[in-house]
């Protein structure tokens, strides 16, 4: 009778510690989603382009198991310019466009400025060892293959 | 301020025509959505371009697309545009609708599209490949959604999709178009899936210009191909977002059963 009646109760114990860990499985969920799209808005609302003359470029991050491949989109690039250094879990990218750009047809400062330089950091989930990275470029598009 | 000719509302959408839309037989239609490497995009601006097309309408939505004016020429005009010929007619967009007003879009272009009598409908679009970085020949895959279509293209240098997944704004297009019975051939050209690919534009157009028996030049487009891959990198980074929501990704799995 009094083993059924443990038996009861830790039943109920262990229903109660299920519902907190789902309980905080889901705010924790929740506010990482949040946390996300702070970061998206921020970047949305970032242009991807400087009154000073630099543009942004487009890059992605591809997870390939072994190693990170992070593809940047470099269109119009000095090839011979592109510096690519790293530090901690960061790349730093700049390159120089072959030759200054403005964007033609567009009213106000964005059509206004002459483009020379890309500029960005990219920020990878690990810790970076340059003596584990590779880089291929081709066609304007760089290609960074960092090992684990 | 533009002049209205005429203006209907379908659903949550209002399509204006600046003046009357007429087309001579055969007739074609592009529509052009983001998706990706922008493809579509970049190929139907070259079009519209090259062939000097006019534009004689537009389509917007204060719900399903964002609240943004197009301002071109110091004319007003909505964020969907609509350009024609004689015989073309081209739907052009770089912003895209939310997923719940791509399905209404899709209807309501169904729609429009037949009432116009419109002979064969051309979706052109990107289909990513993981290697694009190492490819420089690419391949054009195509659907056709009925006999008439499949005669139009068989004589091309083109690869059917036999089997796979398909995502996106034109997966939805496409559905409604075979509802609406309307003669229709999907490209698909390999391409990036986050940047913009002025070479997929290319491939795609050439073949678009030989079946339309209008020539259009893709030289300048590949001249220019570095300045527009520069010129489109906002309206890329907002389409990539988009693209994740609609689940593209799924286009890298085979299908258990064919």
């Amino acid at each position: 009778m009094i083993d059924e009646e443990f038996e009861k109760l830790f039943r109920k114990i262990r229903e109660v510690e299920r519902s907190v860990k789902d309980f905080v499985e889901s705010e924790f969920k929740r506010i990482l989603d949040s946390v996300e799209d702070v970061m998206h808005i921020r970047r949305v609302l970032s242009p991807t382009w400087y009154h000073e003359g630099y543009l942004r470029p487009l890059y992605t991050v591809y997870d390939r198991g072994s190693y990170y491949e992070i593809l940047i989109d470099l269109p119009k690039v000095d090839e011979g310019s592109i510096d690519v250094r790293f530090q901690d879990n960061l790349i730093y990218i700049r390159a120089r466009l072959k030759e200054e750009i403005r964007f033609s047809n567009w009213s106000g400062v964005g059509g206004e400025t002459r483009f020379h330089e890309y500029r960005e950091v990219i920020e990878i989930p690990i810790r970076i060892n340059p003596e584990k990275v590779r880089i291929q470029t081709r066609r304007g598009l760089v290609k960074i293959l960092v090992y684990k | 301020m533009f002049e209205v000719f005429r203006e209907e509302v379908f659903g949550d959408f209002t399509i204006i025509e600046y003046k009357p839309i007429e087309l001579e037989k055969p007739s074609f239609a592009l529509v052009s959505l983001p998706d990706a490497g922008l493809v579509s995009v970049i190929g139907a601006w070259h079009i519209i371009k090259t062939l000097n097309l006019s534009e004689v309408g537009g389509i917007d939505s204060y719900i399903h697309l964002p609240p943004v004016a197009v301002i071109s020429n110091k004319l007003l005009r909505t964020p969907i545009r609509i350009f024609s010929s004689n015989t073309l007619l081209i739907v052009y967009s770089e912003f895209m609708p939310s997923q719940p007003g791509i399905v209404q879009l899709s209807k309501l272009l169904a729609n429009y599209l037949e009432r116009k009598g419109i002979d064969y409908v051309f979706l052109m679009t990107g289909m990513p490949i993981p290697n694009r970085f190492e490819i420089e020949k690419l391949r054009t895959f195509y659907l056709a959604t009925s006999q008439k279509a499949l005669e139009l293209i068989k004589s091309y240098d083109l690869i059917p999709f036999e089997n796979g997944f398909f995502a996106g704004p034109y997966a939805v297009l496409l559905k409604e178009f075979v509802k609406a019975r309307l003669n229709t051939v999907l490209l698909l050209t390999e391409s990036f899936l986050e940047f913009p690919d002025p070479e997929a534009a290319a491939k795609s157009i050439d073949i678009v210009s030989k079946i339309v028996g209008k020539p259009i030049d893709v030289k300048e487009l590949l001249e220019e191909a570095e300045t527009i891959r520069i010129r489109a990198r906002d309206a890329m980074r907002n389409v990539v977002r988009g693209l994740a929501q609609m689940r593209k990704d799924v286009e890298y799995a085979p299908p258990l059963y064919t």
